[in-house]
């Protein structure tokens, strides 16, 4: 593993409770984006129409970038760099909410998935961009930009299949039902939130999910969708996974660790 | 319900502020803001992009080829309307040349 | 001669009868027409045009537009196996590229009369044809690099040709096209190179792949002139400005070096440079494998049409749907009247 290399005027010294606090946090973002765009990416060349599907490809493209940014922010706290976590890992290893790893679904699975997750993102981003780890308030304020244009995307999306014809609505619906919950795990503190919370670093989740939750209700009220009562499910960021994370991991690791190179 | 690939929509694309909007295409679209959101990253995923409008290509209303002709070209001489049409500038250096004018010292 | 729209583009049409396609006045036409492309100028989708002229643009721009979109298959496939996270984007940004000129490609062919749907709707039913390249199929992720170097290689000396073609809109999709593709050329040579400077079990990969993907990028130009029976009335109207024969020698000249020179070898025999003619000689690729493939009989042709035909059977509840939800909604107009005003 290559040892960490912090360049004196940027580093940030993180005494080490707080570093490997901060480095959970990180991680479960950047996971989270990585397989959240690897789903994505499984439309290019098969969504309903063209147009739709150059737009779902810029939104992969979104996500891998904006976990390439917060696995090179956990590489200067130490950790290995970013094809290193993403391709060398094994799925107990993995942090990332079991949201983004259910499989690509239906369009409308798909919609849901993302209009849920982008709006977690904004207020996650919108909070960070105030934490006390400038290199992380840094990258949300890049980062919250960009998600202006998914934010349009996963709203327009909604509102329109939301009661749009009959069929529309009951596949947003069944798929609402089925992701809501593992949204919901988007909010399970990762292990040591109440260090960073005590050093500024980030809000409690559970303010973060009621920000998260003020912004997403009344969307899908008006998409005539029904928010279902269910239990969140956690376990993604202490690493317990559904089965589909090992079945997305040998997709997205095979050649990588397919040992014949080291640099592709 | 027939299927159908949505209405078509022109793009028009705006590269910085204070260029015009050009005309850069067209996407498939059910609605207007449905055509900018898909129009943003088939015509402005690369390069600048300042701000952009759809329109329903339905409303866009065109010159004929077969009347262009008569209609663009200027059969008459009609330089009087066009900067070029003045000569002001080299009359002003003659009628200096022939009176002995000098330049103003502020000049 | 009244106008009707196709979506907006005004497309001439007549009165009663089709325009005569023989007679004094069809004669006239013709001589114009073809003086203007003699000039070197544009033809527009408003101009007067044989009925040829368009049936041929058509018929060659629906087919780009469909090899497209069936192209992002046989790479799309290794978007999930993406070796870095370099990669992944990469791919994805170069296939999505594919899809956004199918699309541009589309829009041209529509200038001409014909509805996107009609065009999807015969090349899901088999009537059309695309690209016989894409029927291979690429089993190793250095089939991707392949395909970046050499198809993509043959699709931009083939596409530069058709960017000075006569007809506006399909040479405007051409301009931006092109300098597309010189981005998916980069990439493909930079992962080809990757793979060849690599290890030996890399190297042994991409040179495996080389030899898969060699006589399909000679193919991609299409038949032998002797053969193709488009090529002079292509030619005459500037559709094309050089033939399929002259497209392919451009390829080799350009491509064969650059594989040569990684101490790679080119499944051809033949393959050499000719001094005296300053240019590379090579073997024609198996025309009755071409055939075969492009009359629906490749090894993947089966396997691609269903794929496409069942993106788009999972994908026409969203197109009724959001078509339904137009319907719907009162406020048709624009939000632009303020932006405008100031015009």
């Amino acid at each position: 593993m290559a040892s960490p290399s912090l360049k004196p005027n940027e580093a940030v010294p993180l005494p080490d409770p707080l570093r490997e606090a901060v480095g959970h946090l990180l991680l479960a973002m950047a996971d989270d984006e990585v397989l959240l765009g690897h789903r994505d990416a499984e439309w290019v060349g098969h969504a309903p129409i063209l147009e739709a599907d150059i737009a779902m490809a810029s939104i992969a493209q979104d996500e891998i970038g904006h976990a390439v940014l917060w696995y090179s922010l956990l590489q200067e706290l130490g950790w290995p760099d970013p094809d290193r976590m993403a391709y060398f890992r094994d799925p107990p290893e993995f942090r990332n909410a079991t949201l983004v790893e259910l499989p690509r679904g239906d369009w409308a699975f798909t919609v849901v998935r993302q209009f849920l997750f982008d709006y977690a993102e904004k207020v996650r981003l919108e909070a960070l961009m105030n934490s006390a780890y400038p290199p992380l308030a840094a990258a949300a304020t890049k980062v919250r930009r960009e998600e202006t244009y998914h934010l349009m995307h996963s709203r327009a999306w909604v509102l329109r299949l939301g009661d749009a014809t009959e069929e529309s609505h009951r596949r947003m619906q069944a798929a609402l039902e089925q992701a809501w919950p593992h949204a919901l795990g988007l909010f399970e503190p990762a292990p040591g939130e109440d260090l960073r919370v005590a050093a500024g670093i980030q809000p409690p989740e559970a303010e973060l999910r009621a920000r998260w939750e003020a912004e997403v209700r009344p969307i899908l009220e008006a998409a005539s969708l029904k928010i279902p009562e269910a239990e969140p499910v956690y376990g993604g960021r202490i690493g317990r996974h559904t089965e589909h994370l090992t079945a997305l991991l040998t997709d997205f690791q095979m050649v990588a660790r397919s040992g014949m190179g080291e640099t592709w | 319900m027939a299927d159908t690939q949505w209405p078509v929509y022109e793009v028009f694309l705006q590269e910085k502020r204070g260029d015009p909007h050009v005309h850069v295409g067209a996407v498939h679209a059910p609605d207007p803001e449905m055509a900018l959101i898909l129009a943003k990253e088939q015509f402005a995923r690369r390069g600048r992009c300042a701000s952009l409008w759809v329109v329903p290509a339905e409303a866009i209303y065109a010159s004929r080829a077969e009347e262009a002709e008569g209609l663009f070209a200027s059969a008459l001489e009609k330089e009087y309307r066009e900067p070029r049409g003045f000569r002001v500038t080299e009359r002003v250096r003659r009628w200096m040349e022939r009176h002995g004018q000098s330049l103003p010292e502020a000049e | 001669m009244i106008t009707y729209r196709i979506q907006g583009h005004p497309v001439p049409v007549p009165e009663q009868a089709p325009p005569p396609q023989e007679g004094p006045e069809y004669e006239a036409r013709l001589a114009e027409f073809e003086a203007r492309i003699a000039r070197g100028e544009k033809i527009e989708p408003t101009d007067w045009m044989p009925e040829e002229y368009r049936r041929q643009l058509i018929r060659m721009i629906s087919q780009h537009a469909h090899s497209e979109i069936v192209g992002m298959l046989p790479e799309g496939k290794w978007i999930p196996h993406a070796p870095t996270l370099r990669r992944k984007l990469i791919l994805i940004a170069k296939v999505q590229d594919e899809g956004g000129h199918g699309q541009l490609l589309y829009r041209a062919a529509e200038t001409l009369g014909i509805s996107r749907e009609e065009m999807i709707e015969a090349f899901l039913a088999g009537k059309a044809k695309y690209s016989v390249v894409f029927n291979y199929p690429t089993p190793t992720w250095a089939d991707v690099a392949a395909i970046g170097l050499l198809i993509d290689g043959a699709a931009v000396v083939n596409q530069l040709m058709l960017a000075q073609g006569s007809y506006g809109p399909y040479a405007r999709a051409m301009k931006r096209i092109c300098y597309e593709e010189s981005f998916h050329i980069k990439q493909g040579y930079d992962a080809f190179v990757a793979l060849a400077t690599g290890t030996p079990a890399q190297r042994q990969m991409i040179q495996e792949a080389v030899n898969r993907w060699w006589y399909p990028a000679l193919m991609l130009f299409g038949p032998p002139d002797r053969d193709s029976v488009h090529t002079p009335t292509l030619l005459r109207w500037r559709i094309k400005t050089k033939t399929n024969d002259q497209l392919r020698q451009e390829f080799v000249d350009q491509y064969a070096p650059m594989v040569l020179r990684l101490g790679l070898t080119i499944p051809d025999p033949n393959l050499r440079y000719d001094p005296e003619t300053g240019h590379w000689r090579f073997s024609e690729p198996d025309w009755e494998e071409f055939w075969r493939v492009i009359k629906g009989d490749g090894p993947c042709n089966a396997e691609r049409m269903a794929v496409r035909r069942r993106a788009h059977e999972e994908g026409r509840w969203v197109r009724e749907a959001l078509t339904a939800k137009a319907a719907q909604r009162t406020n048709g107009g624009g939000n632009g009247r303020y932006a405008v005003a100031g015009l």
